[in-house]
This record gives C-alpha cells, sequence and structure tokens, in this order.
C-alpha cells in the first residue's frame, strides 16, 4: 500500500507537469494573442506607437523571452538574473530573448503576406533580467498577474474573490443530491415495477439527458419570467446577489445584498445542479440496490425473520453504497467543470464564468491559473477514488 | 383434404422454425423496445427535414430581412415567402435557420462519432492484440488523458484554434466537399471541421478503452486460435475476427455518443467557443437568443428543444440496440 501510494503521488506530480505544459505550450505557442489589436492600431497609421513603445509592452507580457525561460519563470519563478555564487554572476551574458525582433512580410504560396520574424535587432540578455516583475512561480502557488480583466492585481485574488461562490454553489448541491437522490434511489429499488418507478426512472432518463443549459433557461422561464409577469412569487434569476432592493409577491420587499435575498439568488442554480446529478446518482443507486437485493445474505437476512427496514437499510444499503461512493467521488472534480455552464447561464460569478472570460479576453495567466486548480482537484479527486476502493471494499487489493 | 392431412401439415408448419439472420434477430428484439423504435422514427424525420432543407427552408439561413426585426410568427415576409417562426434580432429568417442548424450540428454529431469510433477501434483492437510496451504506451496515455479535466481542455483547445483558424492545415478538397454538403462556404466549413477535430480528438479515448476491453476478452476464445492455426496473419484476425465480434458494444457506444456530440457541439457553441454565428448550430442559435428570453420566450425555446428531443432519443436507441444486440451486455 505504501509503495502504491508513493507511486501514484509521483504519478500525480508527472500528469499535473504535463498538463501545466500542454496548457502553457496550447497558449503560448498560438500566433496571436495579447499583441494582436496593437499590430492592427500600428497598421492604421493614426496614432503613433514607436519601437519602443511595443519593446516595453512584450516585455510586460513577456513576450521578448524565449518560450522556455517564460515557461520557467510560470511554472519555478526562476532565472530571474544571472547565477550568483560567491559574489560572482554567471550566464550574465546569456542571452534570453529578443527584445525587437526584425520582422518582414513574405509573399507565401498562395499569395498572401505574411509576417515573419527573421531576425533581431536588440537581445534580452540575464542580466536584464534583475529587477523585473515576476510571480514565484507555480510551484509556489504564485499564478503571476492578470493582464486583462484586473490587470497587474494577482492572479490569486481574483481566484480567491471567486472560488468561494463556486464552492458555495458545489457544496449546496452535492449536499442536497446525495440527501434526495440516496432516498429516491432506494425507495424505487424497492418498490421495483411500481408505477413511482417507471414515473421515476423515466424522469431520471430524461434529466440525465437534457442539457444543462436548456434546462437552466427553461428553470428562467417557468419560475422567474413567466410567475412575475403573472405576478406571483417568483425566484429572482442572474447573478448572486440583487443589486437594488426588490419585492416579491408573497414575501415582501427584500433588500439587496440581505441573507434573503442571497438564498433567492442560489435557489435557481442549485436547482439546476441539484436535478442533473440526482437524476445520475440516484439511478445508480437503484441499479447497485436491485444487484445487492438479489444476493444471498438478503434472503439469508429474511429468513432469520429481520424486518424489512433493518434488510433495506443495514444489509443492503450499506453494500449498495461501496460502488456509489466512487462514483461520488469522482463526480466531485467534474463539478466544476459542470459548474462553468451552470455559471455561465446564471452570470453566477463564480470561477467557471471567470475562466470563460479569461478564455476570450486573452488574459492567460488567470485561464492557465483557473485550468490548473482544477486539472489538481482532479486527479486528487481519481487518487481518492482509488484508496476509496480498498477502503469500501476490502476484496481489492492496490498493488 | 382429409382432415388428418391437414392436421399433419399443420403440425409440420408449427415444427419447422423460420431461420432468422442475426440481423433479423437484432430487429426483430429491437422492435419490441417501443420508446427506441419511437425514437428511431423521430430521428429519421429530422434526418429527412434536415436533408431537404434547402427544399423546406424558403429563406436563407443568413439573409438579412434588413427592418424586420422579432416579426411574429406567420407573417408574410418578401416575395411571398412566409416566416414560419418570425425572424430573430436581426431580421433572418427563423424556422429555416433552425432546419439548416439540425443538418450542421447532427452532421458534425455524425462525422465526430465516425471518427472517434474509427480511431478508437483500431487503436483499441491492435493495443489489445499485441500487448506488450505498445498496450502500455498507450494506456498510459490514455489514462493521463482521462485524468484531464475535458470541459476546461476543451474550451482552451477550441478557442485557440477559433483564433488562429489556419493552425491545422485542411485540404482544400475537403473543405470543399464538406461546405458543399453544408451548403456553407469553405471558410465555414473550417470552423465546422475544427470542432469536430476537437470533438473527435477526446471522444475515441474512452471508444479505444471499449474495444481494447472487448479484444482482450475474445483474444483467448478458441476461434481466435483455430483461426491462428489455419495460419491466418493478425490482420486477417483483427479485420474478420477481432471487429466483427466486438462491433455490439461499439455500435451501443457510438448511439449514446451521438447524444453526447449534439449537446458537446452545443454547449461548445452556447458557451461561445463552438461553431461562430452567421453559422446557425442549435447552440449557437440558443446562446445567441438568450438575452431575448425576457420578452420572446419561444427564440431560446425554439433550437433548445430539438438538441434535448436528439439526445434523449439516441439515448433511447442507444438502450434499445444495447438490449437488441446482447441481452447481457452492460456498458
Amino acid at each position: 500500500m505504501t509503495t502504491y501510494l508513493i507511486r501514484r503521488f509521483f504519478q500525480m506530480i508527472l500528469v499535473l507537469f504535463i498538463s501545466a505544459v500542454a496548457t502553457y505550450a496550447l497558449l503560448n505557442f498560438a500566433p496571436g494573442g495579447p499583441l494582436q489589436g496593437l499590430r492592427q492600431i500600428q497598421q492604421t497609421g493614426r496614432t503613433t506607437i514607436t519601437e519602443d513603445d511595443i519593446a516595453r509592452i512584450r516585455a510586460y507580457f513577456e513576450l521578448d523571452l524565449n518560450l522556455s525561460v517564460r515557461f520557467s519563470r510560470w511554472l519555478l519563478g526562476v532565472p530571474r538574473g544571472p547565477l550568483v555564487i560567491g559574489g560572482k554572476e554567471y550566464f550574465a551574458d546569456l542571452v534570453v530573448g529578443c527584445r525587437k525582433p526584425i520582422e518582414s512580410e513574405i509573399l507565401d504560396e498562395n499569395g498572401k503576406y505574411q509576417i515573419v520574424v527573421t531576425g533581431c535587432k536588440e537581445v534580452v540578455y540575464m542580466k536584464d533580467l534583475v529587477g523585473r516583475r515576476t510571480s514565484n512561480g507555480l510551484i509556489r502557488a504564485d499564478f503571476g498577474t492578470s493582464w486583462r480583466i484586473l490587470r497587474d492585481r494577482p492572479v490569486t485574488d481574483l481566484i480567491a474573490s471567486r472560488l468561494p461562490k463556486t464552492i458555495q454553489l458545489i457544496g449546496i448541491q452535492t449536499l442536497l443530491s446525495l440527501l434526495i437522490g440516496i432516498p429516491l434511489g432506494i425507495y424505487s429499488a424497492v418498490r421495483q415495477y411500481s408505477t413511482f418507478d417507471y414515473i421515476f426512472t423515466t424522469l431520471a432518463f430524461m434529466g440525465s439527458a437534457m442539457p444543462t443549459f436548456f434546462f437552466g433557461i427553461i428553470m428562467i422561464l417557468l419560475f422567474s419570467i413567466l410567475p412575475k409577469d403573472a405576478g406571483w412569487f417568483y425566484v429572482p434569476a442572474g447573478l448572486s446577489e440583487s443589486v437594488r432592493n426588490y419585492t416579491v409577491p408573497g414575501l415582501g420587499e427584500v433588500i439587496a445584498g440581505s441573507f434573503t435575498d442571497r438564498v433567492m439568488h442560489l435557489i435557481l442554480p442549485v436547482a439546476v445542479l441539484t436535478i442533473v446529478n440526482v437524476a445520475g446518482w440516484s439511478r445508480f443507486i437503484r441499479a447497485s440496490m436491485l444487484e445487492v437485493m438479489r444476493q444471498d445474505y438478503i434472503r439469508t437476512a429474511r429468513a432469520k425473520g429481520l424486518g424489512e427496514k433493518v434488510v433495506i437499510l443495514k444489509h443492503a444499503l450499506r453494500n449498495a453504497l461501496i460502488p456509489f461512493v466512487t462514483i461520488v467521488v469522482f463526480t466531485l472534480p467534474g463539478l466544476f467543470s459542470g459548474a462553468i455552464i451552470t455559471e455561465s447561464i446564471f452570470a453566477w460569478p463564480g470561477m467557471g464564468r471567470l475562466y470563460l472570460l479569461a478564455l476570450g479576453d486573452y488574459d492567460y495567466p488567470v485561464a492557465m491559473a483557473i485550468f490548473f486548480i482544477i486539472a489538481v482537484l482532479t486527479v486528487i479527486a481519481t487518487l481518492m477514488r482509488d484508496i476509496l476502493y480498498t477502503v469500501v471494499d476490502p476484496r481489492i487489493r492496490l498493488s | 383434404m382429409t382432415a388428418s392431412t391437414q392436421v399433419a401439415k399443420l403440425e409440420a408448419e408449427a415444427i419447422t422454425i423460420e431461420e432468422r439472420s442475426p440481423f433479423q434477430v437484432v430487429m426483430m428484439r429491437f422492435r419490441r423496445h417501443k420508446l427506441a423504435m419511437i425514437s428511431l422514427g423521430f430521428i429519421i424525420f429530422i434526418f429527412l427535414v434536415t436533408a431537404l432543407a434547402p427544399y423546406i427552408a424558403k429563406f436563407k439561413f443568413d439573409e438579412v430581412n434588413v427592418g424586420n426585426y422579432f416579426v411574429p410568427w406567420g407573417t408574410v415576409g418578401e416575395e411571398g415567402r412566409v416566416h414560419y417562426m418570425g425572424t430573430d434580432n436581426i431580421g433572418r429568417d427563423y424556422f429555416s435557420r433552425l432546419i439548416y442548424a439540425g443538418r450542421i450540428s447532427l452532421t458534425v454529431a455524425m462525422l465526430s462519432v465516425l471518427i472517434s469510433e474509427t480511431l478508437g477501434i483500431i487503436v483499441g483492437a491492435v493495443s489489445g492484440f499485441y500487448g506488450g510496451w505498445l498496450d502500455s504506451v498507450l494506456m498510459r496515455f490514455l489514462e493521463f488523458m482521462l485524468t484531464i479535466p475535458t470541459l476546461p481542455l476543451l474550451l482552451i483547445i477550441s478557442a485557440m484554434l477559433l483564433q488562429n483558424e489556419d493552425l491545422i492545415p485542411i485540404p482544400e478538397p475537403l473543405l470543399n466537399f464538406l461546405g458543399k454538403f453544408l451548403l456553407l462556404g469553405p471558410s465555414a466549413a473550417r470552423n465546422a471541421i475544427l470542432i469536430i477535430i476537437v470533438l473527435a480528438g477526446f471522444g475515441w479515448l474512452s471508444s479505444a478503452q471499449l474495444m481494447r476491453g472487448t479484444v482482450l476478452s475474445l483474444r483467448e476464445q478458441t476461434f481466435v486460435e483455430a483461426a491462428r492455426s489455419l495460419g491466418a496473419s493478425d490482420v486477417w484476425i483483427i479485420m474478420r475476427h477481432m471487429i466483427p465480434n466486438a462491433m455490439a458494444p461499439i455500435i451501443v457506444d457510438a448511439s449514446l455518443g451521438l447524444a453526447g456530440y449534439v449537446v458537446a457541439e452545443a454547449a461548445l457553441a452556447f458557451l461561445g467557443f463552438g461553431i461562430q454565428d452567421p453559422i446557425p448550430t442549435w447552440g449557437n442559435m440558443l446562446s445567441a437568443t438568450q438575452q431575448f428570453m425576457l420578452s420572446k420566450p419561444w427564440l431560446p425555446l425554439v433550437p433548445g428543444l430539438p438538441i434535448f428531443i436528439c439526445s434523449l432519443a439516441f439515448n433511447y436507441i442507444g438502450d434499445g440496440l444495447r438490449d437488441a444486440l446482447d441481452p447481457r451486455l452492460k456498458l
């Protein structure tokens, strides 16, 4: 077990490292990026952007450094300048990038002009890196500073302001899904082929086929827009709290930012996430219960004269929960990705929306940080699932 | 004819069992699943409608009727053509867009399934059949890909590809062919192909795992040994024995995959990283009209409904196929 854990730990680090490299390469290899707009301004020629301006802006985005140097600074926070050993500087004249590239237009074979970097007018040496703004590196949980969304503010601040909102959403919905899904699954399995079971299985099947974004829109329509127009009790949709006070029939005036207000705004997104989750989880519990109920030890328990309640809750449910635990653990990281869609429907100010915003806005440090956090959570959850397998089911040995 | 000969004839008829091909058996079992049959009928209907899109839709999907924004259902527009479902926020006929969107959404889903299942079958079969270092390298790679959260990665990749459309070179004839089929220009077809690449690029992982598992169990069967002792080559065994025998779970997986791809394509479009606006898909019609929900709630509902129904129908068909192909099969 210990060797297994150690091996898995190193595997985890490797997976995280590869995904960090992959995202970094994906976002930085591709042409375009934050300088695209600048080039267009330069081409119109009305504003005068000198070469030095561009060099300064390139330095701001660290685009004047080689990709490997940039990546190392992002991941590890080094190099920050020449290596100093015993008062002596090493590698001070090592070329680490290009401050002013020579760009020339070249006619390619399709007859289009393309801008190609053909040389370098002024290079960046290692000693120039001294005093430059830099992050402490990803491994020290410093994700650098935001480029666009909140310019120059640390990404960590940005995420810290959004993460609680997402966790709130996910926490409440997980709890509710468990509280609703497990009893539903049990009841449906115990009363197999009853009317309840038929209705339940049909609804659960539809629920798991329903795309979240469409479901969210229907919910907004049914519980927010239509009742509000009709002058009935309605639930506000969008954002996590209201900007100004509003009156809801049957509840009176709701003060913006109050507890009631925040609860009211939680209802719809939580309901959408919960219903989709309950559909999947209770179907699983039902199948797993049906499997267990056929076992011999259930018949034995009944033959001993145990009450139906004890048989179901103590003998059947406990065994049916074994595979379910692993399913739940494994869906947890998926919830962060799932919340991207729900947050975007309800304009919920969480991490998912921040991620979309960052991707659309070329704010790569933010996008990479969020992707990395989600990747870490996924990898940890995968490991937890594998360990839980052995805890809940001693028949499985890890080696 | 005497009574006794009649009885004898009846008995003889009762004894002779009509011989059925495996296909007939599967069809018979499939027909028993009523919801799957209804779903199949519905899907065929949608396919017909979208295949005949240029004849059914009176307007082109990007034809803007300037000034006539949000006209109500059934308004008669230019040249006596009827806007069956009115127009959208910039005056494009909603019904025509819906039909063209179906053609694009379904084609994207079908091609994604085709590519991902083919890739999955090849990789899974080779990996499961040969084993060894190739197998362990491929499986480690699959495990790695499956630990990465899919949706965020899909979003990054499609954001990247959409911003730099020339990053992946796509041969001109393919663009023209698909463009003609989807009734789109080459640059719009490129957009669709990029999304197919993104979707299929992730989809083949799970089908490869499925195929590998099936091939692993088939490899030990006696008929494979028999084929080998008759001097069959590896390629022959894989092509003639492994793949046909592993088809049942793959077909079920493909049909459930169709449901997944219809939703995934719509989700990408909904989040703004899918096929882009002038080209209609159900997903981007939904996302474009979501903001008008307060006053015109049917605008997002109309494209959302076919996404849901198609997803449900493909799921039911997959369910029915699973029961029909192999009653013991569990996915």
